[in-house]
């Protein structure tokens, strides 16, 4: 009864195998589930870069009723939070120090006077440089603040003499999405791409090295199954499962975090097809050059570390030396978190965003390529 | 001998055979000295904030002089390029295709009304989709525009009310100051981790633990021996990163450095006792790895400061961030380099470290009799 | 029906500088059972790798089912089985479902296979273990579940390395109870062992050395050629000294420890067992006992691959 044996069959009987031993495994049902959503909660959640309510330390030597109208309207807005009162300039630094304040706002004495003697008066901002970030939101809000306080008492004054303010130039800011700056929507799409790599990467090179570690990959070869096949057979799955996991995450980033989706679904989709190209071209190479399953989730680990933080993930590309930024030409989790943000936050087209997808196409094709022969060649 | 006599010669023999397995090993060896300052490279230059150059489009619908002249002065000293001319539809196209984050309109009649006398309005277009790079570009075109506006009216008197900001300990506002000391901690923290859950568990798997509990080596003492390689070559490791951020990155050492490397040594005995934790427990050599890596890597991303700053997080992670041991040295990192703190103000991060330690190497300890029992 | 089932013509494969494989030919008919014997390392495990098309040779042709191994290795696959020294089947997965994936594999569906795999099932009496996890088997079941994953698409040939090995001897009986069946239903089988007595179930039998096939003839034959002399079996004390004594005298062939004593082949026309007996006590021995007994392969293999200089014929 020699049969020639169909490929259907074959994928089919490979593809079972493949959920039923995944199924069976705890440890990565809860990678490929439960992980997902732990991830999504505690990056929503976590990474704020939204900074309000900074500590700030009050030293007024004035202590006029003026002073203490402008630190009030200072402190109006909540992106300044009272920290405390104290008039030693040795204490602001200890407090700074200690990093229980942030900043610290300094009203010399005489203040009521001399604005009112109309003498030019100068407040000033201390702040911890420790945090940049940090720092310009403190600045800025002060700057703001007092800026347009000195303009209005300069209206006041050319107004009582009868002279005409001098013209000014007003800025007026519009923020094109995510008006309110929130962070989960920047972060939220950070998190799909991060979850593609672990599935999709991490999962299979592991998979493929167990088969080898335990021996059945050679069990495998021995029968007329194509090597090709093997593979598909065993990256399906989890190409199935890294796409419901981004859908999961998604669903729960628009639930619980607002995330907007202004874009194509279907276009969010695509992209995410295409980089699972690349993801598991990368997961099959690292399974190609590891023995155990434990060396390949460990060079899976060490690619998916400097993959994820150099790709635009959580800090900007254009904050890269241009070297650097050459470097990330290469990424395939740049394209994709580029893909997803554009879309989701700015309703992106396709003419949009369409050189990205090609981009994904290219290296998912070449890396699945050159993973293919690889593995043929090490199973030849 | 006396006790403490021999305690101390097996604890030296067991470490000189860790000692001989890491040379034996080059893979260890390039895991704990190369990879952290490699990657501290890495990521020093790549993950910031700092932005210059930024890309901007110019919607000037009023073409004068003066339109002109607030455009130079907002690209005068290259924290913005300029990306376009054109106008609205174009602007938002290229935010879309990322091609440009922020667009400054010019409405016509700009230089009319300011020669007539009246204010002139201008609108400040920003990609809000990244919020840090958002109120980044509105402070620094807020702050160009506001001196264009003074400038023009040439302000014979002195503003009657002056903001004058000093920063602290990191007066150029630059990302490296802030991300280098809590890069460092994070590789020093995976690093550490990942390297005793490795080589102990490769232990249990290979049977050699048993072999070292029929001789007369107490827990204590195998727990000791072993680390203390591992802590001699954590300390390297600290030494180089500290030296690639001061030499490289520019990153200095305002504060006491034996204070820097006394905070180093308990967060490495901490990580280290992590590490040897997950190792006991763990079953196999592949788990405790995944294990490692995953408890180290998380927590030092997230939790520590390092990268996200704490204070913005709810109160939960907040209280959860209290026992990652990374958070501390982060803050001890920070203010011994760039604050000159002293003990007085970092001997809580240190109480801390030490809590930790000896915490995590008890509970490796006694779980290792478990294991045996 | 009369083109040989496994045929290997001048096989060679060498990795590196290492030859594991030297110009190697045979080959064996159909329902013929060859055993292929050696030591470790002298390349039987090589071979069979080339043979199942899992290695390609450096040199030389071979082919299998009637197929080439070089050119159509797919259909090869697609007409053995094979059994690997270690075992490789999904301990994570249930007894069936192992043989439902090796099934498909092989292009097995629909009720024909289902019947298949029940019939299998009960042949390789795995019928109570069908939902076991095969990892908490032991290893004489385990290898039933080898066994009966590899002839699910009726192969025509079946390739065995070191099948029984770690296995109780009562589970090795049933093995080859087994293999004797299906040798007689058609299937050619080729196996390789250490097990010694086990070879004698073969119709003949192969032995490599450091990569040659030095010997290829019926257990018998072999015999005859390789052990000459007639054997005696010797037990006894203070064996060692006193026999070191008689190696060098003439029609003494051999001496080699056996069990708790000796074996000794001599040449018929100058010893016997009593004159033995008689040198051995004059040496030192004590409590002699001599016996005539029958060469076994072990001698066979101990006189091929232990005294290589004297055994090997080009």
């Amino acid at each position: 009864m020699i049969v020639k044996p169909r490929w259907s069959v074959q994928l089919r009987a490979i593809m079972r195998k493949e959920i039923s031993q995944t199924v069976r495994d705890r440890r990565i049902m809860f990678m490929l589930i439960v992980a997902p959503l732990l991830q999504t909660v505690v990056f929503g959640f976590a990474v704020d870069f939204q900074f309000d309510h900074v500590p700030t330390l009050v030293v007024d030597h004035d202590a006029s009723a003026q002073s203490r109208q402008h630190v009030r309207r200072l402190l109006a807005d909540g992106t300044l939070r009272d920290a405390g009162r104290t008039s030693e300039l040795v204490e602001v630094e200890r407090r700074l120090q200690t990093g229980d304040a942030a900043a610290a706002l300094v009203l010399p004495a005489g203040l009521a006077h001399d604005l009112a003697a109309q003498r030019p008066a100068e407040v000033q901002v201390i702040l911890d440089g420790g945090d940049p970030n940090r720092a310009v939101v403190v600045a800025g809000a002060a700057s703001r603040y007092f800026g347009e306080t000195a303009e209005a008492m300069v209206k006041e004054r050319l107004a009582a003499h009868g002279i005409a303010p001098p013209p000014l130039i007003r800025a007026t800011p519009r923020i094109w999405f995510n008006p309110s700056l929130k962070t989960p929507p920047y972060m939220i799409p950070g998190v799909m791409t991060i979850l593609l790599v672990i599935t999709t990467t991490l999962v299979t090179a592991m998979g493929l090295a167990r088969e080898r570690e335990m021996g059945t990959l050679e069990q495998v070869l021995v029968t007329p199954i194509r090597p090709v096949l093997l593979l598909v057979g065993k990256m399906t799955p989890f190409l199935v499962i890294g796409c419901f996991d981004v859908l999961l995450v998604l669903t729960a980033g628009v639930w619980i975090f607002g995330v907007p989706m202004h874009g194509s679904l279907l276009l969010v989709a695509t992209g995410t097809v295409l980089y699972v190209l690349s993801t598991l071209g990368i997961g099959l190479l690292i399974s190609t050059v590891s023995r155990t399953q434990q060396q390949a989730f460990l060079a899976g680990f060490l690619f998916a570390m400097p993959a994820i933080l150099l790709s635009g993930v959580m800090t900007p590309i254009r904050a890269m030396p241009l070297w650097l930024q050459v470097v990330t030409f290469f990424n395939p989790v740049r394209y994709y978190v580029e893909v997803l943000r554009a879309v989701l936050l700015k309703g992106a087209s396709f003419v949009d965003i369409w050189w990205r997808l090609l981009a994904l196409l290219g290296f998912g094709l070449v890396l699945l390529t050159v993973a293919s022969l690889r593995f043929h060649k090490r199973v030849a | 001998m006396t006790r403490p006599a021999r305690f101390l010669v097996r604890v030296g023999a067991m470490a000189s055979k860790e000692v001989m397995h890491i040379r034996r090993d080059p893979r260890t060896l390039y895991m704990a000295l190369a990879m952290p300052v490699v990657m501290l490279l890495i990521f020093g230059f790549g993950v910031s904030f700092d932005m210059d150059h930024i890309p901007l489009v110019v919607l000037d619908g009023d073409r004068s002089a003066t339109s002109r002249a607030l455009v130079r002065a907002v690209t005068a000293d290259h924290e913005f390029a300029i990306a376009a001319d054109s106008d609205e539809t174009t602007a938002l196209r290229m935010i879309r295709r990322g091609q440009t984050l922020a667009a400054l309109a010019i409405p016509d009649g700009y230089q009319r009304e300011l020669t007539a006398g009246r204010d002139g309005e201008v609108q400040l277009m920003v990609d809000g989709a990244d919020g840090v790079v958002a109120n980044q570009i509105l402070s620094k075109i807020d702050g160009l525009v506001r001196a264009e506006s003074l400038r023009r009216i040439d302000l014979a008197a002195e503003p009657p009310l002056q903001v004058k900001v000093f920063t602290l300990f990191n007066p150029e506002a630059r990302s490296a100051l802030f991300m280098v000391p809590g890069l460092a901690v994070y590789l020093l923290a995976i690093a550490a981790v990942l390297l005793t859950a490795l080589t102990v568990s490769g232990e249990w798997e290979r049977g050699s633990m048993e072999q070292l509990f029929a001789s007369p080596v107490g827990r204590l003492e195998i727990v000791l021996g072993k680390l203390l390689p591992y802590l001699g070559l954590g300390m390297l490791q600290l030494l180089l990163v500290v030296a690639v951020g001061a030499v490289i990155f520019d990153v200095p050492i305002r504060g006491s450095t034996p204070l820097l490397f006394f905070a180093g040594f308990l967060f490495l005995i901490g990580m280290l006792g992590q590490g040897l934790f997950i190792s006991v427990v763990a079953r196999s050599q592949l788990v405790a790895t995944q294990a490692g890596a995953l408890s180290s890597l998380l927590p030092s991303l997230l939790l520590s400061g390092m990268l996200v700053p704490i204070e913005n997080m709810p109160r939960v992670l907040q209280a959860l961030s209290s026992i990652v041991p990374a958070r501390y040295f982060v803050h001890a990192m920070r203010g011994i380099m760039l604050k000159g703190s002293g003990l007085s103000i970092l001997w809580i991060d240190l109480v801390a470290l030490a809590i930790f330690a000896l915490a995590i190497l008890a509970l490796a300890t006694a779980r290792f009799r478990r294991r045996l029992a | 029906m009369s083109e040989p089932s496994i045929e290997a013509v001048h096989l060679s494969r060498r990795f590196g500088s290492f030859q594991a494989v030297d110009d190697v030919s045979f080959s064996v008919a159909r329902g013929e059972i060859f055993g292929y014997l050696g030591a470790n390392g002298a390349g039987k495990s090589t071979t069979i790798r080339m043979l199942c098309g899992l290695l390609a040779p450096t040199s030389g042709e071979a082919r299998v089912a009637g197929f080439d191994v070089k050119s159509t290795p797919e259909s090869v696959k697609a007409s053995i089985g094979y059994m690997s020294q270690k075992f490789s089947l999904y301990l994570d997965l249930p007894v069936r479902a192992n043989i439902e994936f090796f099934g498909g594999a092989y292009g097995l569906s629909g009720p024909d296979f289902v019947a298949r795999a029940d019939e299998v099932l009960r042949l390789c009496d795995l019928e109570q273990e069908r939902n076991a996890i095969t990892g908490s088997l032991p290893g004489g079941i385990r290898q039933r579940l080898a066994l009966g994953c590899a002839i699910l698409h009726r192969p025509a040939v079946l390739f065995l390395d070191e099948p029984t090995a770690g296995v109780d001897p009562v589970s090795r009986r049933h093995f080859w109870r087994f293999i004797r069946r299906l040798a007689r239903e058609g299937t050619t089988i080729f196996v390789t062992t250490h097990y010694l007595d086990e070879a004698e179930y073969c119709g003949r039998i192969g032995l490599m050395v450091d990569g040659r096939l030095v010997a290829l003839d019926t257990p018998a034959a072999l015999k005859r050629r390789y052990v000459p002399g007639q054997v005696l079996a010797v037990r006894g004390r203070n064996l060692a000294e006193a026999a070191g004594s008689l190696r060098s005298r003439k029609g003494i062939i051999a001496v080699e420890p056996f069990g708790a004593g000796l074996h000794l082949q001599v040449a018929a026309a100058d010893w016997n067992a009593d004159s033995v007996a008689v040198a051995l006590t004059r040496a030192g021995a004590q409590a002699v006992e001599v016996e005539p007994g029958e060469p076994t392969l072990e001698d066979v293999f101990l006189a091929v691959v232990a005294r290589p200089r004297e055994a090997h014929a080009p």
